[in-house]
């Protein structure tokens, strides 16, 4: 581009006195879309790719698909009080690519970043550098074409990479945690922060298995979504076992490393391993009961590994020398497990998603997603 | 770019959100140490509880402070509680703050 612009174009600079109805946020006028990706990232407004210029009409689409008045609450940040209208959540959803279509989704999940239990301003702002999973369940994943088969972390579907995107730039521009010049003080940060979005292939849910969000509370027939704080995954290949006893062996073999008492854990089930728990008869809240009463080390065995250690040794479990003997659990309790079922059919690759924290600080939380407010 | 308003015909919108923050103003700042109750509030990380000590005894050493007053938040990620907080501050006069990674 040979006019881009000069200088940090800011809205006191170059400000409209006729906003559009309903809408409030400033306006900037620019001669052009390229102008305007340019404008973004100087205002330092984008997570490091090109964002859609977010024009007062997009912006009104992506509300009115969601039935949402421009200065309705969807959610007030517990720490800061900072408030994230409906208007600046759909601005931003416009800058990561989404459909109007989606902003139901995107709504619900920052209803559901805001839960207090979700402790958004720490996980955000933390060395420690988690990124927000949104995980979508129900009717909506198949209107809005989300991808929850082959490769369902990876790039190619549209709703699964701008929803995640759009979280991560309401949580940017609307609450000031960026990393540049902002609030995220993460060490070493996580490729989840530019978008962590997946829905769970209920169609290969292993039978009497219900999908995430109704073991979660939420009525089958609606969809919702469920947001976690993770590091970054812990990904493995268990080939040879075909019971579901052998496959949760190897999930604890990367679920030790964490240390003792982990209090809520994601565990990605790949369909060919769900497989085996159908076929071996197993009920979802048995994967819990199993690896908390089998997943154990001696007291001894932690101590040797260093564990629990750092930042996490508060929060766990914590061995005492005097009692060497004592077997302790990796998982706090069998509720500790959240197993979903993510991934193409082919290939015995399942994975663990560590939680921020042990789980201990930040929950899991699910909220329903509604189409029609 | 230049920058001519009449060129300017495509809008877009500030995805940004000024919060609205409460300022209460600096504390009175103390003329001198002599004396003052210090305290020690750590954030519930492993060192930041011989940081703030390490401080307080070049603190003790220089100013002949009066004696510590330790606390622990509880939490690295949250606020201290208000009623926490409340009794620190009728305890000291003024105040160190640590993150001990």
């Amino acid at each position: 581009m040979t006019d881009q612009p000069s200088k940090k174009q800011t809205p006191s600079e170059n400000v409209s006195v006729t906003p559009p109805p309903r809408l409030t946020s400033d306006l900037l006028d620019l001669p052009g879309p390229l102008e305007s990706i340019e404008t973004y990232f100087e205002n330092g407004w984008s997570d490091g790719l090109p964002v859609v210029p977010p024009t007062p009409e997009a912006v009104t689409a992506m509300l009115e698909a969601a039935n949402l008045n421009p200065d309705a609450i969807l959610g007030i940040e517990p720490v800061k009080g900072a408030v994230i209208t409906a208007e600046k959540a759909a601005i931003n959803a416009v800058m990561a690519g989404c459909k109007p279509e989606y902003m139901p989704v995107v709504a619900a999940a920052v209803d559901a970043i805001t839960q207090p239990e979700f402790n958004l301003h720490g996980i955000t702002v933390s060395t420690m550098g988690a990124a927000i999973m949104v995980i979508v369940n129900g009717p909506i994943t198949s209107d809005i074409e989300m991808n929850s088969g082959v490769s369902a972390f990876g790039p190619g579907y549209r709703a699964n990479a701008t929803i995640g995107r759009a979280v991560r730039l309401i949580v940017m521009n609307v609450l000031g945690t960026r990393s540049n010049d902002g609030l995220d003080k993460a060490t070493l940060g996580h490729p989840g922060k530019y978008t962590w979005c997946v829905a769970e292939n209920e169609e290969k849910l292993p039978e009497s298995w219900s999908p995430l969000h109704v073991t979660r509370g939420i009525n089958e027939s609606e969809s919702a979504v469920t947001v976690v704080s993770g590091l970054s995954a812990t990904q493995f290949g268990e080939h040879e076992a075909n019971t579901p006893e052998g496959i949760l062996d190897a999930f604890a073999q990367r679920l030790y490393p964490m240390g003792p008492g982990v209090k809520q854990v994601i565990l990605v089930i790949c369909p060919e391993h769900a497989a085996h728990f159908t076929k071996a008869g197993w009920k979802k809240e048995q994967v819990g009961q199993y690896l908390y009463e089998n997943s154990t080390k001696l007291t001894s065995e932690w101590i040797a590994m260093g564990l629990p250690s750092g930042a996490q040794k508060d929060s766990s479990a914590e061995p005492s020398t005097e009692n060497s003997d004592l077997p302790i659990s990796v998982l706090d309790s069998p509720e500790s497990a959240i197993p979903i079922v993510v991934g193409g059919d082919g290939g015995a690759w399942s994975a663990v998603i560590p939680p921020w924290s042990l789980g201990s600080r930040s929950k899991v939380v699910t909220r329903p997603i509604s189409t029609n407010r | 770019m230049t920058s001519n308003a009449s060129e300017n015909t495509f809008r877009v919108l500030d995805p940004t959100a000024q919060q609205s923050i409460a300022t209460d103003g600096m504390a009175e700042r103390p003329q001198s140490l002599k004396g003052m109750r210090v305290g020690l509030l750590r954030n519930d990380k492993l060192n930041s509880e011989p940081l703030l000590d390490a401080i307080y005894d070049v603190l003790a050493d220089r100013f002949e402070v009066a004696t510590a007053y330790r606390i622990n938040k509880g939490d690295a990620s949250r606020p201290a509680e208000p009623d926490l907080l409340s009794d620190f501050s009728n305890e000291v006069d003024v105040a160190l703050l640590a993150n001990g990674d």
